[in-house]
């Protein structure tokens, strides 16, 4: 090899675009401007999401954002429309939002977006239409829990929290069939049509008009009414333990090691995603060099925070060969434990640093990027420069500052531990681990 | 709307030693892409050695002469950057986006591996990822529902001994027989310049790009042996239907139809991939009108029931899959799939191909928005057509293929004699015991 390794020279310095930002009506358009980028995103969002559903309608966030797809004709008439525009529908529903929206090339905006406006406040919303939705959300529960990673971390919210987030966000396999077409349209009238909401554009806009595009999208609705949010309790029961959800004949096992962490606002965020970066954020964490490049139990696995405006989660993934799934489990605990009583090398803190700081080039070089960071910008109240305080946050980060973010952070004796697999092949294995209680349920038990 | 002058500013070099380097501007300031396609992937394999070439691309990333294990990732991951790679049946494809300025440190772990790779070879490295790609197969293939059918898929539509009879993932028994020795002449075979198309997507100067990939890659020689490769051609129609029935662990009846239509690249393909799209792509497609929302049998898949399956040397696939609703079973499905895509016989609407056309261009667009993107296609383009503008104007392939060809084309490929059928079905048992 004739050339050495080449120095990196200093990275340019960057600075996340500022968006422009309007009154429309009773709503605000937020938009940057990217020159060239023809493939617009924009997205509608709308305060709060499935943590404020009554216990009696839960799922319905989920529910009218499929609903919404039959558009204002019904019948599944909204995709096809747009369609023929090149637009793409997009819609999903979180624990604190409700969000919709069109990919489209810019050029198309003038057209699509009435289209859109239609769908999001004058949609069809025929009760056969919303029976069919449902019926088919609650089947696609368990199509999609056919997955053993999909059904483990399905299976964790009612082990960590009682209220709204025992049930997984789109109403589970059982509520949501108590979610009627009447409790949608209510639903769909009090906090979609009639909130205006704030709407993100991205994408080369100089041929758009952002006032008109907001006349379209907001109409003459409002803003959005305030509302409480009370962090919930946990469930009662021993911790750690272990919850071994049965799947016979898996010849891998899907895990999940979490606990309970506090709400988005509560924590400080970059030295949270620092320690759990160090855990298992990155190809070379802890975890992933551990399971993966050194025992070879693995396709990955990693870690990260759920954080919420009530409050939040830490969680580790991953999949493993069946009969390595107990030591799995420890080597995972063991690795959280041992981060938490030996702190971070100065290697990585220097890896966390860098790579949430000097790569913002490359995670900003798309208009949905950019669309997505503006949404959780919306979603979560922060200023329009948050992502350039948020790399500060980075820089200032210490040693001291990521051990003491590991002891406030990672709580290993809290832990849950969710595990999808063959019950008869691990539970021995697991209880000689001496984790904590070890308890086998069946799918279908976890949910009423 | 698909141009925008940007296929203009698509620059292409070859170097000496054979590598051929294309670059383009990115829409956004600050980043480079850089992508490399090799010609090698699962095709190339030969009997008793499936799964090699996929195995291969976990060991590239596992240090070389002057790299150490896992390095790669790490120095990539410190600078916020994406990297990654994949395996197909036709290349193997590395990739990473990194801020622009370490744009040079990129290129020379790229070329050290090219260079370098046997140095950094060791038994424990390869006996440790091929436990990884073990697990990789399980997590994929065994361990989820329906995962094994593009593998059955693939040895219902190729014959024995074809090179795209097996998956890319291979079996496990291959994988088990690797040895470090095979790894070395592997990549002494497919690894050189010469077999290699570079894409740099930056907002750098193409001569700029140029001199930097010269600096790392032009001193690396070009490959001595040409590899022999195994025969794609296929000498024999399906002789259909053909299929595979299987009765296992699964959520729902599954539903998958085959059929063999031209090569990726052929104005045949482009027909047919017109074609898929009329029948499942898109809640506006044929499938998802009449079998998800009319006669509400099939699982709402937002509209992803059909697709084609490109293979650049030799047939590829028309691919149709659905799931049962719950008390329809998989027979009923299978009649009604397999009505609906013969009806296509019957011809299609201009509105329906316009649909269609909007469809697959929305996205292409998509697909290159971004410089990773981008960086993809255009290498793609280069290495299979060698013309790596078609990045940009691929849409204009759609744009005058009638409502008569698609018609003609589903008169003669879309027959029982030209389909396979891969269907699954829930074992009775297990249904009967998870309701207790």
């Amino acid at each position: 090899m004739p050339q050495t390794r080449p120095d990196l020279g200093a990275p340019a310095s960057y600075t996340f675009p500022k968006p422009q930002r309007i009154t429309v009506g009773g709503g605000t358009v937020v938009a940057i401007d990217v020159p060239g980028q023809h493939l617009a995103s924009l997205r509608l969002v709308h305060p709060y999401g499935g943590a404020v559903e009554p216990l009696d309608a839960m799922g319905v966030n989920a529910l009218t954002s499929e609903v919404l797809e039959d558009g204002p004709q019904g019948n599944s008439s909204l995709a096809p429309a747009l369609e023929r525009h090149g637009a793409e529908w997009t819609s999903r529903v979180t624990w604190d939002g409700f969000i919709t929206g069109l990919d489209v090339p810019a050029n198309r905006l003038a057209q699509a977006v009435p289209l859109f406006a239609d769908a999001v406040r004058r949609p069809a919303l025929k009760p056969d239409d919303i029976v069919r939705r449902r019926e088919q959300l609650l089947e696609r529960f368990w199509l999609e829990a056919a997955s053993a990673s999909t059904l483990a971390m399905r299976s964790l919210g009612g082990q960590l929290f009682t209220g709204r987030y025992a049930t997984p966000l789109a109403g589970g396999p059982v509520r949501l069939a108590d979610v009627t077409p009447e409790k949608v349209a209510a639903f769909h009238a009090e906090s979609v049509a009639a909130v205006a909401g704030t709407l993100v554009v991205v994408g080369d806009l100089s041929d758009v008009d952002l006032q008109e595009l907001g006349r379209t999208v907001f109409g003459d609705a409002g803003s959005a009414p305030v509302r409480d949010l009370t962090d919930p309790a946990p469930p009662p029961g021993e911790l750690p333990r272990v919850l071994v959800v049965d799947r016979p004949g898996s010849v891998q096992s899907a895990l999940v090691v979490a606990h309970r962490a506090p709400a988005r606002s509560q924590v400080e965020l970059s030295r949270a995603e620092g320690i759990s970066d160090v855990l298992g954020g990155m190809f070379t964490s802890r975890l992933n060099m551990e399971l993966r490049e050194r025992l070879g139990y693995t396709y990955g696995a990693g870690s990260r925070f759920d954080l919420r405006r009530d409050s939040g989660l830490f969680f580790m993934v991953t999949q493993v060969e069946a009969d390595t799934t107990a030591h799995s489990v420890t080597a995972s605990l063991g690795q959280m434990a041992t981060l938490r009583d030996s702190g971070v090398s100065s290697d990585e803190l220097e890896a966390v640093r860098e790579s949430n700081t000097v790569g913002l080039p490359v995670s900003y070089s798309t208009a949905r990027s950019m669309a997505s960071a503006l949404v959780d910008m919306v979603v979560h109240d922060l200023p329009d420069d948050y992502v350039d305080q948020h790399r500060a946050g980075y820089e200032q980060l210490t040693e001291e500052s990521l051990n003491s973010a590991a002891t406030e952070y990672l709580r290993p004796e809290e832990a849950i531990v969710v595990v999808v697999g063959d019950a008869e092949r691990l539970r021995g294995p697991l209880t000689a681990a001496e984790i904590g209680p070890v308890e086998v349920r069946e799918p279908e038990s976890l949910w009423s | 709307m698909t141009t925008n002058g940007a296929a203009e500013q698509v620059g292409r070099f070859t170097l000496d030693n054979g590598l051929r380097l294309v670059t383009a501007p990115a829409s956004t300031g600050q980043v480079a892409s850089v992508n490399l396609w090799y010609d090698v992937g699962s095709r190339h394999e030969v009997p008793g050695r499936t799964g090699f070439a996929h195995l291969f691309e976990h060991l590239m990333f596992q240090g070389s002469g002057n790299v150490t294990k896992a390095e790669h990732f790490d120095l990539v991951e410190r600078l916020g950057g994406d990297i990654n790679a994949s395996t197909s049946t036709d290349r193997t494809n590395y990739y990473e986006t990194v801020p622009t300025h370490a744009l040079d440190l990129i290129l020379w772990l790229e070329a050290d591996r090219l260079a370098t790779l046997r140095e950094g070879m060791t038994q424990e490295v390869l006996d440790n990822q091929r436990d990884v790609v073990k697990n990789e197969r399980r997590q994929r293939y065994d361990n989820q529902p329906y995962g094994t059918a593009l593998e059955r898929i693939l040895r219902l539509a190729y014959p024995e001994g074809h090179p795209y009879h097996h998956p890319t993932i291979g079996s496990m028994a291959d994988l088990d027989a690797a040895d470090l020795d095979y790894v070395k002449s592997f990549h002494e075979l497919h690894y050189g310049p010469d077999n290699c198309v570079l894409t740099v997507v930056s907002d750098l100067e193409p001569q700029d790009v140029l001199a930097r990939v010269e600096k790392y890659f032009g001193p690396i020689p070009a490959r001595s042996t040409v590899p022999e490769i195994p025969d794609p051609s296929l000498t024999t129609p399906l002789a259909g239907p053909v299929r595979d029935d299987v009765t296992e662990t699964v959520p729902a009846p599954g539903v998958f139809l085959g059929f063999r239509v031209p090569a990726y690249g052929e104005r045949g393909f482009d027909v047919m991939h017109l074609a898929s799209a009329v029948l499942g792509q898109g809640q506006g497609s044929r499938l998802y009108r009449s079998l998800v929302v009319d006669r509400q049998i099939a699982a709402d898949d937002g509209g992803a029931a059909a697709d084609v399956l490109p293979f650049r040397y030799t047939d590829s696939l028309l691919l149709v899959n659905m799931l049962a609703r719950e008390g329809v079973d998989g027979q009923e499905l299978e009649s009604a799939m397999r009505e609906e895509v013969f009806r296509l016989a019957e011809g299609v609407s201009e509105t329906e191909l316009e649909r269609a056309r909007a469809v697959l261009e929305r996205d292409h667009l998509q697909s290159i928005s971004s410089p990773a993107g981008l960086a993809d296609a255009l290498s793609s383009c280069t290495q299979l057509f060698g013309d790596p503008e078609l990045a940009h104007t691929w849409p204009r392939r759609w744009a005058d293929i009638t409502a008569e060809e698609v018609q003609a084309a589903a008169e003669s490929l879309l027959v029982e004699a030209n389909s396979l059928v891969v269907r699954f079905d829930p074992e009775p048992a297990t249904v009967a015991a998870s309701q207790s």
